[in-house]
């Protein structure tokens, strides 16, 4: 799941360089939707790919308004969007969605993690294929400089926006697996922040605008997180991955990714997509 | 029979107070190398600016192959056939050089969409820039040569029929620039017109074949070189009376 969520961060915040912090918005509606139509009776891959449909529509309702916004302003207005769906869905629904005790009688992680497994390869083959496509160049050179792609005759807002779709598609179908995967959850607590973040930030620490970089991202995070709150007080950990970002920023922007390279001894050059 | 490719009437900017460029009336016929020259600051990038739909003017409109493209988005008046090149030099710094010319050759005015023959014709137009061999090459290793040459490779890669190069020689050496100057006519006689601003004097007079000067975004010379340069307005703006 979080190499799902991961990956859809990283196409369009590390390859096309818009930094979204409004993705925990399609995440939320993904696993809501998700969560909804499944449990209505429709077979379980129909609810993913409708759970992340919705997602994919609220973008494209927000992305046309929301690319008029450049840099820092686009980064807020994401932000901002987020919350409003958090605190709307917090107060329309209820406290607490638990699985019907038909279901949770019978409930097993392990087709969850054949499901999750699954979903985060067909992301990683998504972003591979992207990376390799006249797609991948386009949404770089609008990350490298805008101005330069516009005046070379890239339609760079509609490249933003089909980066964009395809992010929240994906964001949406990892909002699904936690739907499926949780046994229990609070609306609100699907649109928090920390989903954009946990994204943000194992999207950093494994290596922005690469394809491996959210996948050594992912397992490094899930290890660590598991290890701090066994051992350290609740909700510390963020903390401590909040202090991680930041030296990862200042001390190694290309992440755990060009940390690999650099020990191997080979030139330090920055690989655009692999 | 002289054919009109650029038409420019009653030009306009100001950006508040200040005045960029007033009343303006350029035109420029297929195949001529126009040389656009003036004084700092007085609207030579904001017309380059304007041209290429960076910014809209507040009067006036610019026609080009006698349409209007005044209203156009950048991307479009590329696609339309018209390539610039950035004064202050923008490539895609974590791109190879490849990619930074794919980019172009995949947009542009004739957009190539096969991957293989786009790649082709690439390493083409790499070849003749000067830029064979390091195709491969990431941009952030070049030094300032390299990138200019780039810029231009980029902007002949969106096969434009018009294309406004800005200050490319400056900060080259004299042989470096004897190399940019060789570059500029053999564009200029496979059929590109031309149209560049440049300080460099030198380099201006030898390659154009007219000039107009601008000065406080008006125009105040028309002509060839030898006229302008006698041209006791020119004199005056560049010297003081």
């Amino acid at each position: 799941m979080y190499i799902t969520l991961s990956q859809s961060w990283n196409i369009i915040g590390g390859y096309t360089g818009q930094q979204n912090l409004g993705h925990a918005a399609f995440f939320g509606l993904g696993a809501l939707s998700t969560r909804y139509i499944w449990l209505s009776g429709i077979p379980l891959p129909l609810a993913f790919i409708a759970g992340a449909l919705v997602a994919t529509i609220f973008g494209t309702l927000i992305g046309f308004p929301a690319f008029r916004l450049k840099g820092i302003y686009f980064v807020i207005g994401t932000l901002v969007l987020a919350e409003i769906l958090r605190i709307i869905f917090d107060t329309l629904l209820p406290r607490a969605m638990v699985l019907p005790s038909k279901l949770l009688a019978n409930y097993s992680l392990i087709p969850r993690y054949y499901v999750s497994l699954v979903i985060a390869i067909l992301s990683i083959a998504t972003v591979y294929v992207i990376g390799r496509s006249r797609l991948g160049l386009e949404m770089i050179s609008i990350r490298e400089d805008e101005e330069a792609a516009e005046a070379l005759g890239v339609n760079t807002q509609k490249y933003k926006l089909v980066a964009f779709l395809i992010s929240t598609f994906m964001a949406g179908l990892a909002g699904g697996i936690y739907a499926y995967y949780s046994s229990a959850a609070q609306p609100g607590y699907l649109f928090e922040s920390v989903w954009t973040f946990d994204a943000v930030i194992i999207v950093f620490v494994g290596g922005v605008g690469t394809i491996i970089g959210p996948i050594v991202g992912s397992v490094f995070f899930v290890l660590l997180q598991r290890l701090l709150s066994l051992y350290l007080p609740g909700g510390i950990h963020v903390a401590v991955f909040g202090a991680l970002f930041i030296i990862v920023v200042l001390f190694l922007p290309g992440g755990l990714i060009e940390l690999m390279t650099k020990l191997r001894k080979k030139i330090p050059k920055r690989e655009w997509s692999s | 029979m002289v054919k009109l490719i650029l038409e420019i009437k009653g030009l306009s900017k100001a950006f508040g107070g200040l005045v960029a460029l007033k009343d303006l009336d350029i035109s420029v016929n297929e195949g001529e190398i126009v040389g656009l020259i003036g004084p700092n600051g007085s609207g030579k990038t904001t017309l380059f600016n304007l041209i290429s739909g960076v910014l809209k003017p507040d009067k006036g409109e610019i026609k080009f192959n006698g349409k209007k493209i005044t209203d156009l988005k950048p991307h479009e008046v590329c696609q339309r056939g018209i390539a610039r090149t950035f004064q202050l030099t923008k490539p895609f710094f974590h791109m190879t050089v490849m990619q930074n010319v794919m980019v172009a050759r995949m947009h542009g005015s004739d957009p190539v969409r096969d991957w293989k023959e786009a790649e082709r014709e690439c390493e083409r137009i790499l070849e003749l820039i000067g830029l064979g061999g390091k195709n491969s090459w990431i941009v952030a290793t070049f030094g300032l040569v390299d990138r200019k040459r780039l810029e231009v490779a980029k902007a002949l890669a969106t096969k434009p029929r018009l294309l406004l190069l800005d200050e490319m020689m400056s900060g080259l050496t004299p042989p470096e620039m004897e190399d940019a100057i060789q570059l500029v006519r053999t564009i200029g006689s496979s059929g590109i017109t031309l149209i560049i601003v440049e300080h460099v004097m030198k380099a201006i007079l030898e390659i154009s074949s007219r000039l107009i000067v601008i000065s406080y975004g008006e125009k105040i010379a028309e002509g060839t070189p030898q006229e302008v340069i006698h041209n006791q307005k020119v004199i005056e703006a560049y010297l003081g009376e």
